[in-house]
């Protein structure tokens, strides 16, 4: 009869830290989830500690994940610091608390000096490029969307950004008052309710 | 400029950078004012970035005019 533990509603790396133990004191175990974090932890231990695993679907959004001893484990130390590494909370957590969004709301970076101030915006934008994973969307509003025209000195990276999937909102109110339609040059012009949406469903939001 | 190879100029401070700037500008030089790469250290925290042939017009027209700590390849 196989042990079942129940590791629904527990948070990472709980699940995982339980089906470590049952299935190094039990040939055979059951246990239930009800996240993709815990079934990709719980695969991933099954492979580092040579189980079968096979996982079910049940209603609600629980899985069921059978795993069983196939043969050298319980002789065979497992070091378990090595296991803990590998799982990985904080990678799928990022993933589910939504995009990461930079907002630009201002063609210069801090307040105090706008000559510093300028040169930090544009140091920023350019690290944008190296940060992993990049920014899912970029939005430019007030003289932020100045950093988008023609003659910008980020130009170039706004660009590459866009090109690299970078989604660039740029204010269409802004673009407007600043009367500077004609020269965008990166980026698409949006609105408030576009605006206002990605803003409220970033998981982050930066503002240099 | 793909595959292009470039060279950062360092400065003392950020305000040689900012007249290094301001000369190459002048001087109508394709340029990029960048922050220092993490791998080379400088008080200052912004570079200028130019490809690498232009480096002997660069310094020609910062000769006199603004003083730099170092040149590195990228």
């Amino acid at each position: 009869m196989p042990v079942t533990i129940d590791a629904r509603g527990l948070a990472c790396p709980q699940p995982v830290i339980m089906a470590k133990k049952a299935i190094e004191e039990n040939e055979q175990i059951t246990i239930l989830v009800d996240n993709d974090m815990a079934v990709e932890n719980i695969r991933r231990l099954a492979v580092k500690m040579a189980c079968g695993f096979s996982v079910t679907e049940k209603e609600g959004g629980v899985r069921d994940i059978a795993l069983v001893r196939t043969g050298a484990t319980s002789q065979t130390p497992v070091d378990s610091e090595a296991i803990a590494a590998d799982m990985s909370c904080a990678v799928v957590v990022g993933k589910e608390t939504g995009p990461l969004v930079v907002v630009l709301s201002d063609n210069h970076m801090g307040r105090g000096d706008d000559v510093l101030g300028d040169i930090l915006i544009r140091s920023f934008v350019h690290t944008l490029l190296q940060l992993k994973p990049l920014p899912d969307t970029v939005i430019c509003y007030n003289s932020g969307v100045k950093l988008v025209v023609k003659d910008s000195a980020v130009l170039d990276d706004l660009q590459q950004l866009a090109k690299d999937g970078v989604d660039i909102l740029v204010c269409g109110t802004c673009v407007n008052y600043f009367e500077i339609g004609d020269q965008l040059a990166a980026g698409h012009i949006s609105n408030m309710y576009d605006i206002a949406e990605t803003m409220a469903g970033a998981g982050r939001l930066l503002r240099p | 400029m793909e595959g292009q190879r470039y060279i950062v100029f360092l400065f003392p401070s950020v305000s040689y950078a900012l007249k290094a700037e301001k000369i190459l500008k002048a001087a109508g030089i394709a340029h990029k004012l960048i922050p220092v790469p993490r791998h080379i250290s400088s008080d200052c925290g912004v570079c200028v970035r130019i490809t690498e042939d232009k480096q002997q017009d660069v310094e020609r027209e910062f000769l006199g005019k603004v003083g730099w700590d170092k040149v590195v390849l990228l």
